[in-house]
């Protein structure tokens, strides 16, 4: 504690040194830390760049390639099959679309979860910071989000290919998502993926850090919040509107809001985390 | 020596009780510690905040002279392996081991190698379905191998074996002889990592109770064995930790150190001196901190109490550091 005795102005003493102050966040005590362990620290070839590490929180999270990749293709080839399996009974004339194209979706928030519930805890162990952790795994489901739009855009041009696999059934080629082309396809999936995959995240480190309480009462206050949506809607006569303000603003416009989305969720996911506990 | 480790008043509160009590404590390299207190005493706590997985509530936390939160530069240096580790949904030993390599910068693969074949831990079972042991020996691999400046083992052995626990305390100690660093070992069953560890932090009700080298605590007290007479005479006016009678011989273990003219005394009485299992004092230390007994915090620093414990009919009171003297 060397700086206490230079320091010569009235300051409160506890101010003087980094020491005794309360710490919490980074960078602004990092600075008054003495010089002397600084010196003994090995060459720094053996410190990995903070780039690197999170490149390597990608890889640990595709270490186990089920989770982000083989899982959510069996999930779509399986909804596919099903839908077909329907399509095939209902025989109809006109063109026939399902919604089973959604099912990885779902999937993706249970994903979110099982990132921050189980891979978190793991990334401590590796001596991971919060920030390297997040980044990497936002990085990993994206790049995941992005396969999952390439497999859907080239599912959907199959199916426009052999008109709906031979009997007008269509899952990934749904007239509307398609208005502006396989590029806002691509958008919607990726950018309702990343959505999906960041809510269940946001919820899961609610829940580390405040528990099951806080959860639910979360998941209310979103329910009251959509409820109190439809109320006005409602009221105001206004769902014509409503309906006509997504029709015009075609994928592309919903892939942004969307987008938007993903990044208020996004934020608030890394405001919890950067608090949890391990 | 240089602190690795350096901690100022640390306190954690939670709503309603407080699991670290103004701790300040500093830790050298090159050294391996015992971080020694009963369930609950708040050690996973303290070093959850000392790698940055938990936050204090007050005081000041210096890893290699800075802040570990959010610290890459520092906390890459550390390697912590829990009790109870969480690892993703199924993985694999060989997917822990894998990631463990990307993000130990001294991660030595051969001997990560060497120590699964050691513990004969399957690499292919998931993780969810290994044994308890097992389970630790994943986390014990990923803390040897990982050769970490600073690792810190919470009760790393829960589930293994005496031939398991053994191997890990010797791969440790040969691995520690190769590759010197610092190692912080929380245990309870400190009779067998006892050779192990240099010095000793023990603490109790989030309270530092005592810090110093082992053999510093180990002269604390002494055994004394021989006929019943001599000894009963002998432990009067002292505080015994311990008592054993055979017979006409007995034993007992009392607290503080003798000074020359009692030992001489000692000697003259027939009576043989042992040193003391190091469980036995921790165990004495914690009651009778929990009897809040008049002396303050015993041992706090180490010795310096010692004294006033003798009694002090016989002149100096200087008490032997030397260990190897305790044991003649």
């Amino acid at each position: 504690m060397t700086t206490a005795s230079t320091t010569t102005t009235s300051t409160s003493t506890s101010a003087s040194t980094g020491g005794t102050t309360v710490t919490t966040t980074g960078d602004a005590a990092r600075a008054t830390g003495p010089i002397r362990a600084r010196a003994a620290d090995p060459p720094t070839s053996g410190t990995a760049s903070t780039g690197s590490r999170i490149l390597s929180v990608v890889r640990l999270q595709f270490v186990n390639r089920y989770t982000f990749l083989w899982i959510p293709l069996l999930i779509i080839v399986s909804a596919v099959l099903l839908s077909l399996a329907i399509y095939w009974m209902v025989d109809s004339d006109s063109p026939v679309y399902g919604g089973g194209g959604q099912a990885p979706l779902w999937y993706y928030l249970a994903v979110g979860v099982q990132a921050m519930s189980l891979t978190f805890p793991f990334s401590q162990a590796m001596s991971l910071t919060r920030r390297e952790f997040f980044l990497g795994t936002v990085l990993a489901a994206a790049i995941s989000a992005l396969v999952l739009a390439a497999f859907y855009v080239l599912l959907g041009l199959f199916e426009q290919a052999t008109d709906g696999y031979g009997i007008n059934g269509y899952i990934a080629y749904l007239p509307w998502v398609w208005e502006n082309g396989w590029v806002g396809t691509a958008a919607v999936v990726a950018a309702l993926t990343m959505f999906f995959f960041l809510t269940g995240f946001w919820f899961a480190t609610i829940y580390r850090r405040a528990g099951t309480i806080a959860v639910t009462i979360a998941v209310i206050g979103l329910a009251l919040v959509l409820l109190a949506a439809i109320f006005i809607i409602t009221r105001m006569e206004a769902w014509s509107s409503v309906l006509e303000f997504f029709a015009t603003m075609g994928p592309l416009g919903l892939a942004g809001i969307l987008a938007g989305l993903a990044v208020v969720v996004g934020t608030g996911s890394w405001v919890t985390l950067r608090r949890s506990m391990h | 020596m240089t602190a690795v480790i350096d901690v100022q008043n640390l306190t954690k509160r939670y709503r309603s009780t407080t699991a670290v009590d103004d701790l300040s404590f500093r830790i050298e390299e090159h050294a391996i510690y015992g971080f020694l207190g009963s369930n609950g005493a708040g050690k996973t706590t303290t070093m959850s905040m000392l790698t940055a997985q938990n936050f204090p509530t007050s005081g000041s936390i210096r890893v290699f002279g800075e802040q570990p939160y959010e610290n890459a530069r520092v906390l890459s240096r550390m390697c912590f392996v829990r009790e109870s580790q969480k690892y993703p949904d199924d993985f694999t030993p060989q997917h822990a081991f894998r990631s463990a390599r990307l993000f130990f910068p001294h991660w030595d693969e051969d001997f990560a190698q060497e120590l699964i074949s050691d513990f004969r831990l399957p690499l292919k079972t998931t993780i969810k379905k290994l044994s308890r042991g097992q389970l630790s020996a994943v986390g014990v691999i990923i803390g040897l191998a990982a050769r970490a400046e600073i690792t810190f083992f919470d009760e790393p052995y829960l589930g293994l074996d005496a031939v398991a626990r053994a191997l890990f305390y010797d791969r440790l100690m040969e691995d520690y002889a190769e590759h010197p660093r610092t190692i912080v070992l929380s245990s309870h069953l400190i009779d067998e990592i006892a050779d192990l560890i240099e010095r000793v932090l023990i603490i109790d009700d989030g309270h530092l109770l005592v810090d110093a080298t082992t053999d510093d605590l180990r002269g604390q007290a002494v055994t004394l064995t021989g006929s019943a007479d001599q000894v009963n005479r002998f432990v009067v006016g002292r505080e015994v930790l311990h008592r054993q009678s055979l017979g006409n011989v007995s034993s007992a273990t009392v607290f503080g150190t003798l000074s020359d003219a009692e030992l001489t005394d000692v000697r003259e009485a027939g009576l043989e001196r042992t040193p003391v299992p190091l469980q036995q004092l921790v165990v004495h230390l914690t009651q009778k901190n929990r009897n809040g007994s008049s002396e303050a915090r015993p041992g706090a620093q180490a010795g310096s109490q010692a004294g006033s414990q003798v009694g002090s009919q016989a002149g100096t009171g200087s008490r032997s550091t030397d260990p190897s003297e305790a044991r003649t």
